[in-house]
């Protein structure tokens, strides 16, 4: 790992950024339940800063990505600009009709692999938009979203995947592990920001902890 | 002033909700489309003329909205359409209604908070309808017009898993033209396709709408009958070995008459993979070829094909 991409960030800097994700993240999940019947657990989430050029070899190690694995990308833009993944390790497209509540009796007459899609896409959606959103709530913005793009066949989509990122710049990576209450459901949730945006990162977790003195 | 005339000139549709559902704005290009005027239309609930809108999926992209700023997309690919319009401008259209993308996102006050959302309609019909021809053309096999084997192994897979999920019964059919290197040597190439064609839609008169036919290589074709017993996939068998064997191709003149092999199988729960299935037919047609061709072998479930007795053949 690149020092000098360690070092974009001092620690307070770092510290103010885990204590925003980790309020974010409670009040995510907290509507999630209240307003859409979601359960969801966020772990405290990690942070890393790493050279774009190294996301492969990240994404890599901690996806550890098999042949089954799904994946939904959504891109948002505003001054905190980036990208949400939403990474589920194992082949659970199915499985995410539980979480919406949907019963399968009304999905049947969809083809699988479409209704796999949309769960994925819409899961996608909601998590990485929650997400997303009460941390642009938090440093006093707001970012439009593009459409979710669910990746399923790994192979070919993550390498076009990882050339949508600029490999000169730094990634600041928010990864946390999730978790659907009661239904054995888990995976990753990643927000990748770039270094276009850390300037302005920067004014806004320092104005953020103003807020607090 | 000039945002609303914008707002009206947009070929795009839109349509601002409070946070009851109640419509607040209805665009110009909604107006037309929907044949529902904004004076009729606004202040009343959106559900009131568009009841299927009020479903799980759409009321939680709402609040999703309202509770997160959430932007939510309606592709066509996944949805088709959010509001039943008609098609307009689309010459020989296939669809019943205008195929849409919709966006729904957030509108802030001044404060920042969300008191309104948006939803903007984008008309994608002639897109979709390049895009189901596109489709089409890949999944047909371009001599014979019924599907091609990667459009038949993909609906494998989906009916595989349909009966591993649900125990959906199914049954396949393999086939294979006897003899059909003769038709070629005696009669020419052009012969050898005309008889390939005919077959295929002799075939296609026998079996039904769900059913799949497909040119799985050079003179073997493959059905995929969803829900059906493997007793009724082999009573379509004999009809079609029947068929073929009493019908004499008129090729510029030339008769020419052909006989079909065929092997009959079914899924059983001890199969893990779609091609366990596949291989069941495969095996029991190389049955029917070995022991004297234009017959049914049916690989009856817990019996190798050698065992399976041959009540059908002729």
């Amino acid at each position: 790992m690149n020092t000098s991409h360690e070092n974009i960030f001092s620690e307070e800097e770092k510290d103010i950024l885990q204590e925003i994700m980790n309020i974010a993240f409670g009040n995510a999940t907290a509507d999630l339940a209240n307003i859409i019947d979601i359960y969801v657990v966020l772990n405290v989430p990690d942070i890393h800063v790493i050279g774009v050029g190294d996301l492969p070899k990240y994404l890599d190690e901690t996806i550890k990505l098999k042949g089954e694995s799904s994946i939904v990308e959504q891109k948002f833009w505003g001054d905190f600009n980036g990208s949400g993944l939403l990474v589920f390790p194992d082949r659970t497209g199915k499985d995410l009709i539980s979480v919406l509540d949907h019963n399968e009796q009304e999905t049947f007459e969809r083809p699988l692999a479409i209704l796999e899609q949309e769960m994925l896409v819409e899961i996608g959606n909601i998590l990485i938009g929650a997400c997303v959103g009460k941390v642009a709530d938090l440093l006093d913005t707001f970012v439009t979203y593009s459409p979710p793009q669910a990746i399923t066949q790994t192979g070919e989509s993550k390498t076009t995947l990882i050339e949508s990122f600029d490999l000169n710049q730094s990634a600041i990576i928010m990864k946390t592990v999730f978790e659907f209450e009661k239904k054995n459901i888990n995976g990753f949730l990643l927000i990748i920001t770039n270094s276009e945006c850390i300037g302005w990162l920067r004014k806004a977790l320092n104005a953020f902890m103003e807020s607090y003195e | 002033m000039i945002f609303h005339q914008i707002f009206e000139m947009v070929n795009v549709g839109i349509v601002i909700l409070d946070k009851d559902m109640k419509v607040y704005q209805w665009n110009r290009w909604m107006e037309i489309h929907s044949g529902i005027s904004g004076k009729k239309i606004i202040g009343n609930a959106l559900f009131d003329h568009y009841p299927a809108l009020n479903n799980k999926w759409f009321l939680r992209s709402c609040k999703s909205v309202f509770a997160f700023g959430n932007f939510s997309f309606f592709s066509q690919k996944l949805h088709q359409y959010c509001f039943p319009f008609k098609p307009v401008n689309t010459l020989n259209c296939k669809f019943k209604f205008m195929q849409q993308n919709c966006t729904l996102g957030p509108l802030r006050d001044e404060n920042n908070a969300i008191s309104y959302l948006y939803i903007m309609v984008q008309d994608v019909t002639e897109v979709a309808a390049y895009e189901n021809k596109l489709v089409e053309m890949n999944s047909r096999d371009g001599l014979t017009g019924v599907y091609n084997r990667k459009f038949f192994e993909t609906r494998l897979r989906e009916e595989f898993e349909r009966y591993k999920r649900y125990n959906t019964n199914f049954s396949l059919v393999m086939q294979d033209i006897d003899f059909f290197k003769k038709v070629n040597d005696n009669f020419g190439h052009l012969a050898g396709d005309y008889i390939l064609k005919s077959f295929a839609s002799t075939i296609i008169s026998r079996i039904r709408g769900a059913d799949i036919i497909a040119r799985y290589g050079g003179e073997e074709f493959c059905c995929l009958l969803p829900e059906t017993s493997i007793q009724s996939a082999q009573t379509l068998a004999e009809h079609i070995r029947k068929k073929i064997e009493g019908m004499a191709f008129d090729y510029e003149g030339i008769k020419i008459q052909i006989t079909v092999s065929q092997g009959v199988a079914e899924p059983n729960t001890r199969m893990s993979t779609p091609d366990n299935i596949l291989k069941l037919a495969d095996s029991a047609l190389y049955e029917a070829k070995k022991t004297g061709r234009n017959k049914v072998v049916t690989h009856i479930i817990g019996t190798s094909p050698e065992q399976a007795s041959m009540p059908q053949s002729v």
